[in-house]
């Protein structure tokens, strides 16, 4: 079919098929999250995928250096550079799991070896974004005059690519989910076939159809890494997997094991059996035991740990669980009493199960009468839901056993700020405590994080002497900390001293508390610990500044509770520990960095490569790597400081991300639609640039407080908030690349690949650095840089355009 | 004396040579250099100790493919999700125990053998349990290969071995959230338990446990991933 000729034609046909190859793009590029999050890790899922996507980047270079051959052919090669990528979307993962192509991270940061596997994974992924994007590119560079209407397609194909494989992941199995996203591109492919093609094009849609159905019905097995919970687990006797259920929470699965027992830390005065039983997964980590009902519904495993402390202290009748898993804590409070139990629980893949398949093993505990479980995040439940004034708010153990290496550092975890512990004080009955508990972990940091944590909120909350409100123990494994409202007295202390020397564990933290009554019977060669965590009741601020982790509370601004690296004194730490030892002590923020340094040394290269192949002045080449990078930045970051904003506000993290895509796609692809109305001037497009600035900038102090101030309304109100919030912005953003584009392709078309790649490696990077600066400055630190990103915007291209005029004049 | 002599002699005394090279252990230099610098050096000065990991050829306990590395300063990969753990933990764990040579000790979780092979060289018997059966059958292989003092029992290590208990020290070498009650059963008085707590690639943390007059005591001793901990803050 010739362009020229029947541009009316290609342009519908054409934004169908554009838009469902851009579905197609995002679907894969989320499921390959899923899948490898699953084999490996969540954090190296994200260190591959960074790598893949950097080829749009890599597109935009080849276009760049190949402008012309690849336009001369553009009518045959669109279609099969969406279809090849359709065919890779479906066979790369699988291949990647097979023979010399399977690597395991684990060894790979234990001198394992697995590079070259690794280094041959990176390539792999990498093909069908590079395919795929090439195919867009050479679409927008072919018709750039009508970008806005591409772009349009492009961005709501995008927006509907997420919502996609979100519908795919709660029912589909993993495996077999990239096989429907990979026909998508191969119809897309179809869809563009002209008469000159289609004797190839047909069949090979077919076989990719028919690719489609083989994999439906033999996905072939996942495949985790030997070192994942989920594959030891499967290594003890008798254990079988009893359920298997894809949710867009991911991948549950029960296994059943006589040997997979539950006594964290249990005293050794405990001398009856510990069960075996059920554990539930998800994407093959461990998320909680199901605990059986015991013989006598008075006895619990948990009366016997360190969490049996607030127990020790009152009965009480009113219970939140917050985060309240697989219903433990929730059969805790039973076991001691409480008649009315509110459990939180944001996973409802897990909720639904334990209501009907996993009822019986169970014991029915989400059932019982007088629990009502909730499935939201603890934040919202306490800013609207909440019934009443609890006497007891209960927070799971945290950490895993012997810390979990910071594999949680980049997780954002709002029941864990300041705020959030003040907002539960106020919450609590006038004899009510929060009760929060941690495995312990060395070096200490949890363990210090958390009696910092509850000093500062119960002075922020009114509390003049934290010292006599707060009481902790300390078993081999773990320590549980209490926060009352009202000040410890002396028949309660009497109690926990009691407790403590029949279950052989020792006090933490108590009034008038001698130091060797610390360790007693738990005994640690290193006693820094308790003089740090002394100088902190005490409200010495140098002993959270001079520690060399951050151990300062988390904020709403900075939720990352399980964040402990400093980068300032990561030397420092490694000439205590070790070189060797540091990747181990903070994985999840160091694989971060390795993210962005990766990504960033190899956009570099593919911005830098085309410069070569472009003839034109130094001057015009910068303005357009700053105008394109800027809008590949600033968009990134204002949509990754969106969703975690909206997160908090909604409680449901798949619904947040879901409305934040899907409304920022929705009113960015309208707002290209119809900058196609505008004159692509230099006027329109500065004005525009910096009434994006100007809008986010405002985000920057007003987001927060709106968000918090109606955080307690209904879901219509909420909803209609959040599409003007991110609706608005993402409009004004929506313009600016077709507009840019629009005005190379008048006065220096042969920039635009490079345009494209400049903006596709910004984005890739921005993911991982917006990240990064969040940890280190906050959100609100995030969202001004991206404001300042659309403000360079606007100044680039006023250079940009003087340039060009005065180039046009002379 | 004849040539003839002279020329027998000369050929004798190079098949004795031939003969002694092809006896001998091809990875002893490795290991002599092991204890020397990560053992020795890191203060392990519990002579059986020394001694038995001068002997054990660690190499042999681990797979094929990793041989070159058996001697090198970390864990390494054995399958199943386990590790064959470091030689310095692994030291530091039997002097840690003390063990004497009228002791009986209990191991739970005999992965490749290696620590199992340790604590033969010096006490009475070792008792060994694995809860993977490869693992397990192929330990038991090596270990029946190389001592007679070695039990190994493919079970789950949380009932212990009762009918061969009370030990004198029980070495856990599977890091767990929960210490069973039977395990604490069968230690006798004064004995001693060490586990570590974390996991084996990730920072680990060893505990000790004594028990006395029916009160426990536990003592949480340095991490010793790497290198003992030394603070210079």
């Amino acid at each position: 079919m010739d362009v020229e000729k029947t541009r009316e034609n290609v342009s519908n046909r054409l934004l169908v098929s554009l838009g469902l190859h851009s579905a197609a793009i995002i679907a894969f590029q989320l499921s390959l999250m899923q899948l490898i999050s699953i084999v490996q890790w969540h954090h190296f899922a994200y260190m591959i995928i960074s790598i893949a996507m950097l080829g749009f980047g890599a597109s935009g270079t080849l276009l760049a250096l190949a402008r012309k051959k690849t336009m001369k052919h553009s009518h045959w090669l669109v279609p099969l550079l969406m279809m090849l990528s359709g065919v890779l979307m479906m066979v790369v993962f699988p291949l990647s799991r097979a023979g010399f192509l399977r690597f395991d991270v684990f060894l790979l940061f234990s001198g394992g070896g697995g590079w070259l596997a690794l280094l041959m994974n990176y390539l792999v992924f990498f093909l069908p974004f590079f395919f795929g994007a090439l195919a867009i590119g050479i679409i927008f560079i072919r018709q750039s005059s009508q970008i806005g209407s591409l772009y349009f397609s492009n961005l709501i194909g995008s927006g509907a690519g997420g919502l996609l494989v979100l519908l795919l992941m709660s029912a589909v199995f993993p495996l077999r989910v990239p096989a429907f996203i990979g026909l998508l591109s191969i119809l897309s492919g179809l869809l563009l076939s002209d008469r000159r093609i289609i004797r190839w094009a047909l069949p090979a849609g077919i076989s990719g159809l028919l690719l489609t159905v083989y994999l439906f019905f033999a996905p072939g097995l996942l495949q985790l890494s030997e070192y994942k919970s989920l594959e030891m687990a499967l290594h003890l006797p008798e254990a079988t997997v009893t359920q298997t259920t894809p949710s867009v929470y991911g991948l549950v699965q029960v296994v059943h094991s006589p040997a997979q027992r539950f006594a964290p830390a249990v005293s050794f005065s405990y001398t009856d059996e510990i069960p075996g039983g059920k554990v539930i997964f998800v994407n093959g980590d461990f998320f909680g035991h199901i605990l059986e009902p015991a013989e006598n519904p008075l006895e619990h495993i948990l009366n016997y740990t360190t969490q049996q402390l607030p127990f020790v202290l009152s009965d009480p009748e009113r219970v939140l669980c917050i985060n309240a898993g697989t219903g433990v804590a929730v059969s805790h409070a039973l076991a001691n009493g409480a008649g009315k139990i509110d459990a939180v629980i944001e996973n409802r893949a897990v909720v639904s199960l334990l209501k009907n398949e996993l009822k019986q093993a169970s014991g029915g505990v989400f059932q019982e009468p007088g629990v009502e479980v909730h499935a939201l995040q603890a934040r919202n439940f306490l800013a609207g839901e909440s019934r009443w004034d609890y006497d007891l708010i209960v927070l799971p153990l945290l950490d895993g056993f012997g810390g979990t290496s910071g594999l949680n550092a980049l997780r954002e975890e709002y029941s864990y700020t300041l705020e959030s512990f003040q907002l539960m004080l106020q919450r609590l009955s006038p004899k009510g405590m929060i009760a929060v508990s941690t495995w312990l972990d060395y070096p200490p940091r949890t363990s210090l994080k958390i009696p910092a944590t509850l000093v500062e909120a119960a002075l922020g909350s009114g509390i003049e002497a934290p010292l006599r409100h707060i009481a902790a123990i300390r078993s081999w494994g773990t320590l549980t900390f209490i926060l009352k409202k009202e000040p410890l007295n002396e028949t309660e202390i009497g109690a926990i001293r009691h407790f403590c020397d029949e279950m052989f564990f020792d006090p933490l933290l108590l009034p008038g508390l001698r130091p060797e009554e610390r360790q007693q019977y738990n005994l640690t060669d290193d006693p820094q610990y308790f003089d740090r965590l002394d100088r902190i009741m005490a409200g010495d601020s140098r002993a959270l500044e001079d520690y060399g982790f951050t151990i300062a509370p988390s904020t709403d601004n900075k939720p990352y509770f399980s964040q402990f690296l400093r980068l300032g004194s990561l030397r420092h730490m490694a000439g205590i520990f070790g070189d060797e030892q540091m990747p181990f002590l903070e994985l999840g923020y160091l694989t971060l960095i390795i993210t962005l340094a990766q990504s960033a040394l190899l956009a570099l290269i593919l911005i830098v490569v085309p410069l070569f192949a472009l003839k034109k002045s130094r001057y015009k080449k910068s303005a357009t790597l700053v105008y394109f990078g800027a809008l590949g930045l600033g968009y990134m970051f204002a949509e990754i400081i969106l969703i975690q904003r909206f997160v908090l506000y909604f409680g449901q993290p798949v619904f947040a991300v879901a409305t934040v895509i899907s409304t920022m796609m929705l009113f960015s692809g309208v707002g290209s639609r119809l900058s196609q109305k505008l004159e692509a001037g230099p006027c329109n497009i500065r004005n525009i640039a910096f009434l994006a600035a100007g809008l986010l900038l405002l985000f920057a102090f007003v987001l927060t407080p709106l968000l918090q101030a109606s955080i307690a309304l209904g879901n219509a109100s909420k909803i209609a908030i959040s599409l003007l919030s991110i609706g608005i912005p993402a409009f004004v953003m929506g313009m600016l690349f077709p507009l840019g584009v629009r005005f190379l392709d008048r006065h220096d078309p042969e920039q635009i690949p490079w345009a494209w790649g400049i903006n596709g490696c910004l984005s890739v990077i921005s993911t991982s650095l917006a990240t990064l600066l969040a940890v280190e400055s906050g959100f609100q630190a995030v969202i001004i840089i991206a404001a300042l990103a659309y403000l360079l915007a606007a100044m680039a291209f006023s250079f940009s355009s003087k340039i060009f005029r005065k180039n046009s004049v002379s | 004396m004849s040539r003839k002599f002279l020329y027998l002699l000369v050929l004798g005394s190079l098949v004795l040579l031939l003969a002694s090279q092809t006896g001998s252990d091809p990875y002893e230099a490795n290991r002599q250099q092991m204890v020397n610098e990560q053992i020795r050096a890191r203060g392990i000065d519990h002579y059986p100790t020394l001694e038995a990991m001068e002997r054990v050829p660690r190499h042999r306990f681990v797979p094929r493919e990793q041989q070159r590395f058996a001697y090198f300063d970390r864990p390494l990969p054995i399958g199943y999700g386990q590790t064959i753990s470091q030689p310095y933990i692994v030291a530091y764990m039997t002097q840690i125990i003390d063990p004497k040579p009228h002791h009986k000790v209990l191991e739970i979780g005999t992965g490749s053998g290696y620590q199992a092979a340790i604590l033969a060289e010096i006490v009475d018997h070792v008792y060994t349990i694995e809860i993977v059966p490869e693992l397990g059958r192929s330990a038991s292989r090596l270990l029946n290969e190389l001592y007679d003092n070695v039990s190994v029992k493919i079970a789950d290590g949380y009932h212990g071995w009762e009918e061969a208990g009370p030990f004198d020290a029980i070495v856990v070498t599977a890091a767990a959230g929960t210490i069973p009650p039977p395990l604490i059963e069968q230690l006798k008085e004064g004995g001693k338990m060490i586990i570590p707590v974390g996991s084996p690639y990730l920072t680990q943390q060893l505990m000790l446990v004594e028990k006395r007059s029916r009160r426990y005591t536990t003592r949480s001793l340095m991490p010793v991933r790497f290198v003992p901990f030394r603070r210079s803050e």
